[in-house]
């Protein structure tokens, strides 16, 4: 077949200057995010700051150093106030403790520098010999209480912080640099390969591909899955993307990502199941996979002379069972954090969420790859789910098998209807 | 440097819970919310003691790192307060919380938990201090009036203190070589010194 090739990859111009700004694009973006990854602002410093709003009598201002050493004052001499009694009184022969400040005194807060805000949370984690031989480990405790709230008899739990890292650091690091690497990576191929292209050139003739009920489906799980994704990278990234253009802009995005990530859930939840019915007898793995997988898919060559497959090959049934799995888990792991401690504890309930952020960040980077071979990345794809209708040389490049059955079908159902 | 901290003095506390209560009169704090409560481990058994606990406002807090809307924040004093009006309720806080700290007003389904409560210090939010819209927000705010949390201030054997954490300290060393025993700060290495290793 190789020598009637009309049409190459290379020849699609336009989609690979695009390919090639996309790249440039993606690759600032992945610098970003490995700048990100180590400038070290994993750590919680203090933003603002305490201070004084008299000192001599006089209205300080904003709150600064100087008055911030002397709200500290304050406090630590209230603080004192708790020592054995006999030393603290009040007692007739003590002075009287100072009272509480009036109406106009009150302390007053001041947004305050990165820097010294860092030194200052450093310098909290260390500690004095004297303190040091105070401490007790670190260690699950749990008893019982006569509070009546979910979780009350749990004093100390040391996970929380191990679950801090696998959010604020695994997942949302791990998520954007998957995210980000695998789209430069298309960008980067469809720039120098440019798009898979129908080899032979459209034929005019088309084939059937998928009827009304699956394309429906598909495009219902995909819009829940967009809107899911939307309001799920909001959640993970709106710290970094939607911060800066103010904190009221990021909550009102937040809130509206919590609840339109619920009311997507349903539809996708549903698009999975009808998929699970529709697709997976077709979609078992077969001996014709592993020597697609072998040779790529034929995605290098321009060659029509693909490996040969049947109505899925194993690319496809790989995006199908990762909605499978992943979408399954997924929708396992949204359902058990919609019904807190319904049949998980605390424990479980924290796992679930991790899972959650984790394979909804690779999911994410898998369907970029689907939505890209499904649209600028092969001349023709899109058809299929968007109209239903294939060309005749797509089908026999790409799903050799199939053609063959579905031709020989019809044509002994001609042959039925001429008898 | 200088921070606040909360000791809880476990061979003193007897369980009253008189911070818990005056908690949640200081703060009308609604309904189905505790910001401090007391656990006691080994009940009824040879050993038995109670601790006081609520947010411990850690050093580098892990509820402020997981915020994906920056509703947590700290100050300067390690105070670690919340802004009620961009939180979305998703829980992460609850589930960064070695103390169990964060509260929700629902605990019902489909996420609909409302946004967070969880002790303040007695230091209010991000309003203007001891204003009216403070208060309906996040209750009383004593640091700014130059007290301390009334937790601790009511604390009828002083088991549980609040202030600097050296003077503290320094109150329940001398505490402890005067009666001859003590089991120590509880809660402080998760919360306090989570890097530094003993």
């Amino acid at each position: 077949m190789s020598e009637s090739v009309e049409v190459r990859g290379r020849d699609f111009i336009k989609y690979r200057i695009a390919g090639a700004i996309a790249s440039f694009l993606l690759l600032i973006a992945l610098a970003w995010q490995v700048f990100e990854l180590f400038d070290g602002d994993a750590r919680t410093i203090p933003e603002v700051r305490w201070g004084v709003a008299v000192s001599d009598g006089e209205r300080a201002g904003p709150a600064d150093e100087g008055s911030s050493i002397l709200a500290v004052e304050r406090l630590t001499a209230r603080t004192k106030l708790q020592d054995e009694r006999y030393r603290t009184g009040p007692a007739p022969d003590q002075p009287a403790p100072g009272g509480a400040l009036s109406r106009d005194d009150f302390m007053i807060n001041t947004p305050m520098g990165e820097d010294e805000g860092r030194s200052l949370s450093e310098s909290w984690g260390q500690y004095s010999s004297q303190t040091g031989a105070l401490i007790r480990r670190s260690e699950r405790v749990s008893g019982i209480s006569s509070l009546p709230y979910a979780n009350a008899e749990l004093f100390e739990r040391p996970f929380a912080r191990d679950w801090r890292l696998g959010i604020a650091d695994i997942a949302t690091h791990l998520g954007a640099l998957s995210i980000i690497g695998f789209s430069l990576l298309l960008a980067l191929i469809l720039a120098i390969r440019g798009r898979v292209p129908i080899a032979k050139g459209r034929s005019g003739h088309t084939v059937k591909r998928f009827n009304f009920f699956e394309r429906a489906t598909h495009w219902m799980t995909a819009t829940s899955f967009l809107g899911l994704a939307v309001t799920g990278l909001v959640i993970a990234f709106g710290d970094t993307l939607i911060r800066p253009f103010g904190e009221n802009v990021l909550g009102a995005a937040g809130w509206i990502s919590t609840w339109g990530h619920a009311m997507f859930f349903p539809s996708f939840a549903l698009g999975v199941v009808l998929m699970a019915l529709m697709w997976t007898w077709r979609n078992l793995p077969s001996r014709l996979d592993i020597n697609w997988l072998v040779k790529g898919g034929g995605f290098f060559s321009d060659g029509g002379d693909n490996p040969p497959a049947r109505k899925f090959n194993a690319g496809q049934k790989l995006i199908f069972w990762s909605v499978m799995l992943g979408g399954g888990l997924m929708v396992l792991t949204g359902v058990t954090l919609m019904f807190p401690f319904y049949w998980l504890d605390l424990q479980g309930m924290s796992w679930a969420m991790l899972i959650h952020a984790i394979v909804g960040a690779l999911l994410i980077t898998i369907f970029i790859g689907h939505i890209y071979i499904g649209t600028v990345g092969m001349e023709g794809a899109f058809w299929a789910m968007w109209g239903g209708d294939v060309d005749r040389n797509w089908a026999e490049e790409h799903h050799e098998l199939w053609l063959t059955e579905l031709e020989a079908s019809s044509a002994s159902h001609k042959a039925d209807r001429r008898a | 440097m200088t921070r606040l901290n909360f000791l809880c003095d476990t061979d003193r506390c007897i369980e009253c819970n008189a911070c818990a209560t005056s908690c949640k009169n200081e703060h009308e704090v609604p309904w189905g919310m505790v910001r401090r409560r007391v656990v006691t481990i080994n009940d009824g058994e040879p050993g038995e003691r109670s601790v006081a606990i609520s947010c411990m406002h850690c050093t580098d807090a892990p509820c402020v790192a997981v915020c994906p809307v920056s509703t947590l924040y700290q100050t300067d004093l390690g105070i670690v307060l919340h802004d009620k009006d961009t939180c979305i309720g998703c829980g992460y806080c609850f589930y960064a919380c070695p103390f169990g700290a964060p509260q929700f007003p629902r605990s019902t389904l489909f996420g609909t938990r409302g946004t967070m409560d969880k002790c303040t210090y007695c230091a209010g939010g991000p309003e203007e201090n001891g204003s009216e819209e403070e208060f309906q927000k996040y209750g009383r705010n004593r640091i700014a009036e130059g007290k301390l949390p009334i937790c601790a201030e009511v604390c009828s054997t002083r088991a549980l203190l609040a202030g600097e954490a050296d003077t503290i300290s320094d109150i329940y060393r001398e505490r402890v070589i005067a009666r001859g025993f003590g089991s120590g700060a509880w809660g402080w290495k998760t919360a306090y010194y989570p890097d530094q290793d003993t």
